[in-house]
Formats: C-alpha cells, sequence, structure tokens
C-alpha cells in the first residue's frame, strides 16, 4: 500500500489534468528544441561536408589564367566563354616549390549542344591527364569501364550524373557538336557526390589537340605536400605572370562566410522559436496556476509553504520542458534528412554529404538548454503560485 | 460546559475590510475560550462573520486588533501579528481544514490526496499509513478511486481523511455539509461526532445547518460579527 507521495508525482499528475493542453505544449517545446538541435547539427555538419568536399577534390591549390572561371558552374554562367589559357612551360614554374608534391594538368572546353534541354545549352568537356589525374582522386571508382586506354586515344570517361544525362553506357559514343567529333565512352564512375559527377572526361592531349589548344591548359590542380606551408606555396604562385591562385582554404573561407547569412537566418527563426516555445510554457503553466488558486489555497493550509509550492510549480515547467526537448531531439534525428532537404533548398550552395550531424553531445546540449530555458520560463508562474495567500482562495469560496 | 484544558482563547478579536470608501466590521469584539477536545459549532446568517472567526482561530489571517492564544502560544495580540511563514508553521502543526469544496486533485488517487499533506510536511505523530483513518470513514475500498469515481459525500470523507492524515489538534471545518443533501450531511455530522469522542479532537463547525450544529457540544451563534447573547 502506498504510504507517500513526493512533489515530483504530484507535479507530474498535475500535467495530466488537462492532457490536450500539456501535449500541445510539448510539441511546441518539441518543435523548438528540434529547430535547435537541427541548427547545432547544421553547424557542424556543414563545415564538416565542404572540408569533405574540398578534400575530394585531391588537390589544395589550383593555378588557372588570370579571369578564367576555375569551375564548372562559373563556366555554364558565362555561357561557355571566358575560357583564359596558360601555357605548359607554367608546370616547371610549379614544380620548382618544394611544397609541391605533384600537379596535374586539366583543359576545360565548352560548346553549345543545341540538343541540349529545351533550347540548348553548353556541354563542357575536361581534359585530364591519365598519369595523374587518377592518382590524385583515388575515390573515383568505376561502375563500368577503367580510365583512358591511351593518352592520345578518342575515348571519354562520365561521372555518374553525366553518363544518366547524356544516356550512355561503356561502348557508346558521344558526339561534340559543333566539333562533329566522337570519343568512346570507356568508363563510367560511381557516384562520388562531388563535381566529377557530372564531367565528361577525355584526355587532356587529345582534346587539346581536337580544340586546337596544344600545349596550353586552363587549370593546373597542385597538391601540396603534407605539413607544407600552403600560404607560402600561394605567395610564391602569385608571382607568376597572369596566373591566380585559387585557393581551396579560401574557397572554403568565401563560402563559409556566404552560408554564414544564412545561419543567422536559421538561428533568428531558432530564436524566435524558442522565445515562442517559452511563452507557452509561461502560458500554460500560469492558466494552470489561476485554475488552481483555491487548490494551491487548500495546500498552503495543509502546511505547504511558499518554497514548496514554488518547487511543486517549477517541477511541472521543468516537466514539460525535459519532455518537450526529448520530442524534439527525437524529431531531429528522425527527421534528419527532411532537415537536411530543408537546409539544401534555403541555401545558395551546399556541399554534398550530410548537412545536419546530429549526435548524443548535441542532444544532451539541446535538452540542457531547453531545460536552463523550462527553468527561466517557471520563475514567473511558480513565483505567482507560491505568494497565493490561503485565506485570498478561502474567501474566494465565499461565505 | 466549561473545558479543563484550554485549545483556543481568543480576547477582544476584532477585524475590519475596508472596501473602498466602505469600512466592515466582520468580526466584532469577540471573547470566547474553546477547551481541548471540545466541539464547538458556529451558526449565523450569511454574513454574520462565521467564516471570518474561524480564519482568525484557525489562523489563516491575523485579527485588526485583540489576541489569540493557542494553548499557552500567543498567535497574535495588540502587539504582535504573525507573518504568513510563521503562521504556516503553526497551521501545519495544530490545524487541519475541511471546506464547503472538496478541492480533492483529480488525477491523484483517494489514498494519493489523503497523502498530499506528506509531501510538504509530515508531523512525527502522524501515522505512517493512513489506512486506519480511511477504514473509519469507510473509504478502505475507495483507495484507488479516482475522485470523478466517488460520491459527494465520499468525496468530503477524503477530505476528512486529508484534514486527519498529520493528527492535527483541532480540526476546523467551515460548511463541510454545504454542497451535500441531508443524509450525507447526517453522515458526516456523524463522523465529526465520532472523531470528537473517540480521537478527542478539538472541532470548530461553521455550519448554517441548525441539524448538523446539533451533534456539537457547545454552539456559538453569531449575528453581525458579534456573539449573540
Amino acid at each position: 500500500m502506498k504510504t507517500k507521495i513526493s512533489i515530483y508525482e504530484i507535479a507530474f499528475k498535475n500535467l495530466l489534468r488537462k492532457k490536450t493542453r500539456t501535449l500541445l505544449t510539448i510539441l511546441g517545446i518539441g518543435l523548438s528544441a528540434w529547430v535547435l538541435t537541427s541548427l547545432f547539427g547544421f553547424n557542424q555538419g556543414y563545415e564538416s561536408a565542404l572540408n569533405k568536399d574540398i578534400d575530394n577534390m585531391g588537390f589544395q591549390v589550383l593555378l588557372t589564367a588570370k579571369g578564367c572561371p576555375y569551375e564548372a558552374a562559373t563556366l555554364m554562367l558565362k555561357g561557355g566563354t571566358g575560357l583564359r589559357y596558360m601555357q605548359e612551360s607554367v608546370f616547371a614554374d610549379i614544380l620548382k616549390n618544394k611544397e609541391v608534391e605533384k600537379i596535374t594538368p586539366m583543359l576545360m572546353q565548352a560548346v553549345f549542344d543545341p540538343n541540349k534541354g529545351e533550347s540548348g545549352g553548353i556541354s563542357a568537356y575536361l581534359g585530364v591527364d591519365p598519369a595523374t589525374y587518377p592518382a590524385m582522386k583515388p575515390y573515383l571508382n568505376f561502375k563500368q569501364g577503367a580510365w583512358f586506354t591511351d593518352p592520345l586515344a578518342h575515348e571519354a570517361v562520365l561521372g555518374y550524373e553525366a553518363a544518366e544525362l547524356e544516356q550512355r553506357e561503356v561502348g557508346d559514343k558521344i558526339l561534340v557538336p559543333e566539333k562533329n567529333i566522337e570519343y568512346k565512352v570507356v568508363g563510367i564512375v560511381t557516384r562520388s557526390g562531388t563535381q566529377d559527377d557530372g564531367t565528361i572526361f577525355i584526355p587532356i592531349q587529345t582534346l587539346q589537340k581536337d580544340f586546337g589548344q596544344e600545349g596550353k591548359v586552363t587549370a593546373v590542380g597542385i597538391k601540396v605536400w603534407k605539413d607544407a606551408n600552403t600560404t607560402e606555396l600561394e605567395n610564391k604562385l602569385y608571382e607568376l605572370p597572369d596566373v591566380q591562385v585559387v585557393s581551396m582554404a579560401q574557397v572554403k573561407t568565401t563560402i563559409m562566410s556566404l552560408v554564414s547569412t544564412a545561419k543567422v537566418m536559421v538561428f533568428s527563426i531558432a530564436l524566435i522559436a524558442i522565445l515562442i516555445a517559452m511563452l507557452g510554457v509561461i502560458n500554460t503553466i500560469l492558466m494552470s496556476v489561476f485554475e488552481r488558486f483555491q487548490e494551491i489555497g487548500i495546500i498552503k493550509s495543509m502546511g505547504a509553504m511558499p518554497w514548496d509550492v514554488f518547487r511543486m510549480i517549477w517541477t511541472e515547467t521543468v516537466i514539460l520542458c525535459t519532455l518537450g526537448g526529448m520530442v524534439g531531439i527525437g524529431f531531429s534525428f528522425a527527421l534528419a534528412k527532411l532537415t537536411d532537404l530543408l537546409i539544401r533548398r534555403l541555401l545558395p550552395y551546399t556541399p554534398t554529404g550530410s548537412l545536419v550531424i546530429v549526435n548524443g553531445k548535441l542532444a544532451l546540449l539541446t535538452l540542457g538548454i531547453v531545460l536552463v530555458i523550462g527553468l527561466l520560463a517557471g520563475i514567473y508562474p511558480a513565483w505567482k503560485a507560491a505568494r497565493v495567500r490561503p485565506l485570498e482562495s478561502i474567501r474566494s469560496e465565499g461565505e | 460546559m466549561s473545558p479543563a484544558i484550554q485549545a483556543l482563547e481568543a480576547k477582544n478579536l476584532k477585524k475590519i475590510y475596508i472596501r473602498g470608501a466602505e469600512r466592515i466590521v466582520a468580526v466584532d469584539d469577540v471573547s470566547l475560550t474553546i477547551g481541548k477536545g471540545e466541539f464547538v459549532s458556529f451558526i449565523g446568517p450569511s454574513g454574520s462573520g462565521k467564516t471570518t472567526l474561524i480564519n482568525l482561530l484557525g489562523c489563516l489571517d491575523n485579527a485588526t486588533s485583540g489576541s489569540l492564544t493557542l494553548g499557552t502560544e500567543t498567535i497574535f495580540a495588540s502587539d504582535k501579528c504573525m507573518s504568513e511563514s510563521e503562521l504556516t508553521r503553526i497551521r501545519r502543526r495544530v490545524f487541519g481544514y475541511i471546506f464547503q469544496k472538496f478541492y480533492l486533485v483529480p488525477t491523484l488517487t483517494v489514498m494519493e490526496n489523503v497523502l498530499l499533506p506528506f509531501a510538504f510536511f509530515k508531523k512525527a505523530e502522524a501515522p505512517a499509513d493512513p489506512t486506519p483513518i480511511l477504514r473509519f470513514l469507510g473509504l478502505d475500498q475507495r483507495v484507488n478511486h479516482r475522485p470523478s469515481e466517488l460520491s459527494g459525500g465520499e468525496m468530503q470523507r477524503v477530505a476528512i481523511a486529508r484534514a486527519l492524515v498529520n493528527k492535527p489538534e483541532i480540526l476546523l471545518a467551515d460548511e463541510p455539509t454545504g454542497n451535500l443533501d441531508s443524509k450525507r450531511s447526517g453522515e458526516i455530522g456523524e463522523v465529526l461526532r465520532s472523531l470528537n469522542r473517540r480521537e478527542g479532537l478539538t472541532i470548530l463547525l461553521v455550519t448554517h445547518n441548525p441539524m448538523l450544529a446539533k451533534v456539537a457540544d457547545r454552539t456559538i451563534t453569531l449575528i453581525d460579527g458579534k456573539i449573540a447573547k
């Protein structure tokens, strides 16, 4: 037989009086906690995904001719024009530097394809060196076929998405519009989640010849020795004539500063959501205190001190916030993919891989924050309840 | 009846409320002595000051003037007025209260409602298990029921059990049968009578009901805040 009851049990059972109201409040806190956890998860996930993308590029520094677009998206935006070239003689200047482990030359070419899309589009081809490029991209695996059979072969390797778009398989041919040149597809790489997925690779020497760009390259990827001073290398490369140095660290900084605006926006939304939830908690508990005005008075006439009543009401708030926090954390784990999708729609640029990484540490941090908010939100209603004088409640019963 | 040991002594108690420009004398110069183990009922028309008087006697409020002594302890006098916390300490040591409304917590069972005071304060002499009290009040078969599953009479008996669980010296019952029919009122009267007789509990009962008032040893009639001669 039960012989005692604690303030915590009373507080918990008090919340069961208005189940719908309690449930809605918990849900409100849960949604805020979800936003909060996702925001923290995004903070962590975005940077790690960006780092992974940059690491997957295989080189830390990219050298291009001054003014040349250095990635496919910019090239497309410029309608395939604006390419600038460097002479192959630059390789020797680059390799002179002790920080350089190896280099890989690249030649980007673009043509207008009238059959692409509804009103035509730009098809881009990346000439790569079969001897050095695959070594810099060890993560590129083949779904079908392999790399080129000869540095001068009329062969193409398609990225996963490029193969899907062109609807080509190994053995098929692709035709370069304007030039009327055919390349035989010899390999299709598996999805890597990088820019390579949408690329059509051609042996660089073949592409140079076919497009009349012998001895010219648009970019040189430079892999730096581990622990080498990249900044020092960049400074030395800047001294080369008519080149621009694209440091991946700089790219990362630029993207992160772009994203920081979006982060501020998301953080503001989270802050508003938390404030709304906090007001919701204050409202719920305050309503409950007003509804139990006489009952609280009776409890005080039984001998409850103001601190007892304060503790009881405060406990109710803490229970609400703990449950809400747990629901929100559950949401953030269960709906991480949905959050990822939402953020991808919101941001101008998103790296591949998980943008939102939610783990136990973040869950605990969120729970802690929600609890602190709950404790703060509970102060006013608890103080209000603690101040109830038994006589006021009894008098309100009327004589 | 002159009690052997004094439980409460009020001298020239006065309680005045100010409502705007109006000055309401709710209790006017009341002096009385309640003996230990005595059962006293207070009757009178509405607004006669019964509840205000019992609130003063039950340490739920401070008087405007006069004095109240509980045993040998002065609760208030012309030069002494207790704080709410001090009054609470006295209340939980000495009094048990029953009101017209039962104020049971709807989400707690009968047993949990009865145990409620223990969550805040438990007197050393309080029983470890309130089952005998519940049995005495005929509630031993209802311990796991919620208030919504009980009749009005049963709910008031739960409220009585809750008031008794901390072994009070004085039980204050303010219109305990106000929400009950005459049969249930009679039952509650019998319970109070029995508690007084068997346990020697001092009981102060406020009621409109003259029949219920008769279960007490002594009846005090109040009119306009004064004890009627």
